[in-house]
């Protein structure tokens, strides 16, 4: 009777673990090892079984359970992310079974390349882009992490952070100086012909802005990337967009418009005061006078 | 009262009158829909910016009514040139010294070291302000907006060495010398053809474009005497 119990609660190894055996526990457990079952079963990936991704579910009370053995690729890649994911690695490299082709471009890009090759703890995995890979959405879903109107905030995460900046070298106000640019607003705003980071930096397959191989890595690459919305752009214009810090030119334009606007904020202010003022002495004091 | 002198007087043809209407209706577009733009990250701009037909829709009734503005300046351009050659324009509203020495008499009158306001000519100091403010916005503003409208093209006529600014101070001046013109409007010239006493709610004559001869005596009592004064008969 006891073998019965536990051939029925513990499939034998070979057999796929099904997912409610999975949610028995993690449905309602508390923290991040606490998976929404309905918000799962919602997601992109809804319909998988947990051990599709969990293949070799770690410590002794997963024993016993788990999927089919991983392939040598996850394997090799759990290997390399050893150092960034502690919880499942193996889980974390599922990703490329299926999406072979988006891993051939993230492993040569520079946040691939980081990850992987240089062991760094900086540079995303997929799910630090896409967030949590149970809730996933597609990318034309407005919930997605990597949507065009949320993929700004997802490179924010790291790209407005100021160490990175300085230990990567891009400009400390990528962020500030895009958000405050037209195609920023536009976004925020809601208008899908503006771009994202994404538009023009790429994505699976980016490069650093300094790597003549990036959109945006040289003048011709620059050129045919703003031709896709700007067409005809020269190098003049592919000028326009540095995300650096205002030219002191511009800078003290800047101050010198703000002064003359304040200035004559002021002017009118007083003025039209002043002119209430009279206004109501003359009506209160000297009727039948000017007015 | 003189027989010769009219009850009212037209201060503005219907050319003007037109002319200001698409001027101002041209003004509340741009503004409506460049406001949700600069504060795109001040909510409710999002919501804003869905009345006007998202992001998309207000960007091209922006553009339109920008180049209807300035298509309505430089016919104004014409329609003074037009006056000059019919030997009809007075440089009435061109700054004077004399506007100086106004400003500063108004100014005592305020504080009540005069009795009464200046001697003003046909526009007074604070309507050649109003009305040479929109040269300056055509200027700063209709000239920024086009480039940032057309910027492949504008990028060809600003030499190499202004690329690393001079979209920076395009955007700033479109952006600082709107806001500016937009509470200009706000406070200066709703307060002195809206709000003042006198005329609230407003002053009819943007559509009828008469003035009492009372009024002129008034408020343009120079333009007054130059019309009908002892001395100087037109």
């Amino acid at each position: 009777m006891l073998l019965l119990f536990t051939f029925l609660l513990v499939p034998g190894a070979g057999a796929a673990t099904d997912s409610a055996t999975c949610f028995g526990c993690h449905g309602s457990m508390e923290g991040d090892v606490k998976v929404e079952q309905e918000k799962y079963s919602k997601s992109v990936h809804g319909s998988f079984d947990c051990v599709t991704c969990h293949m070799a579910p770690k410590g002794d009370q997963h024993q016993g359970l788990g999927g089919a053995a991983p392939d040598k690729s996850v394997k090799e890649l759990a290997a390399s992310l050893a150092h960034k994911s502690t919880k499942d690695p193996i889980a974390q490299s599922a990703c490329i079974t299926c999406h072979p082709d988006l891993y051939e471009a993230y492993k040569k890009s520079v946040h691939g390349q980081n990850v992987i090759t240089k062991k760094s703890t900086d540079g995303p995995v997929c799910t630090n882009c896409h967030g949590s890979p149970h809730y996933i959405q597609a990318r034309p879903s407005a919930e997605s992490k990597v949507h065009l109107f949320n993929v700004v905030e997802s490179c924010g995460k790291c790209h407005e952070e100021k160490h990175m900046s300085e230990k990567y070298g891009f400009s400390p106000l990528v962020m500030e100086r895009y958000l405050e640019s037209f195609h920023g607003r536009k976004l925020k705003l809601g208008h899908a012909g503006a771009p994202s980071c994404a538009s023009c930096h790429g994505s699976h397959d980016i490069k650093s802005a300094k790597d003549p191989s990036s959109p945006v890595g040289n003048l011709e690459n620059k050129k045919k990337t703003c031709s896709e919305c700007h067409s005809g752009a020269t190098e003049k214009f592919v000028a326009a967009i540095t995300h650096k810090p205002l030219h002191p030119i511009a800078h003290w334009s800047e101050i010198g418009l703000i002064l003359l606007t304040v200035g004559t904020f002021i002017f009118i202010i007083i003025h039209v005061l002043l002119d209430i003022y009279a206004d109501i002495r003359d009506r209160l004091f000297r009727k039948g006078g000017n007015h | 009262m003189d027989k010769n002198i009219p009850q009212e007087i037209e201060r503005f043809d219907l050319s003007v009158r037109i002319q200001h209407i698409i001027m101002f209706t041209t003004f509340l577009l741009l503004s409506f829909t460049g406001w949700g733009l600069k504060y795109a990250y001040v909510q409710p701009s999002s919501a804003w910016i869905t009345i006007w037909g998202g992001a998309k829709v207000a960007g091209i009734i922006h553009r339109v009514a920008g180049i209807i503005m300035l298509m309505d300046f430089v016919y104004h351009q014409f329609y003074l040139l037009n006056l000059a050659r019919k030997k009809d324009l007075r440089l009435t509203i061109v700054p004077m010294p004399k506007d100086v020495i106004d400003a500063f008499h108004n100014f005592m009158y305020f504080f009540g070291f005069r009795k009464e306001r200046p001697y003003f000519g046909k526009f007074n100091y604070m309507q050649k302000f109003d009305y040479w403010a929109v040269y300056w916005g055509m200027f700063i503003i209709g000239s920024s907006g086009l480039f940032l409208a057309f910027p492949v093209t504008a990028s060809m006529l600003f030499p190499a060495f202004t690329t690393q600014w001079i979209w920076d101070i395009l955007f700033i001046m479109h952006s600082d010398e709107a806001l500016l013109a937009i509470v200009f409007i706000l406070i200066f010239h709703f307060y002195n053809e809206h709000l003042r006493s006198e005329v609230f709610p407003m002053n009819w004559m943007w559509l009828t474009g008469k003035m009492t001869i009372e009024q002129l005596k008034h408020h343009h009592p120079a333009e007054y005497d130059y019309l009908y004064g002892k001395d100087k008969k037109k």
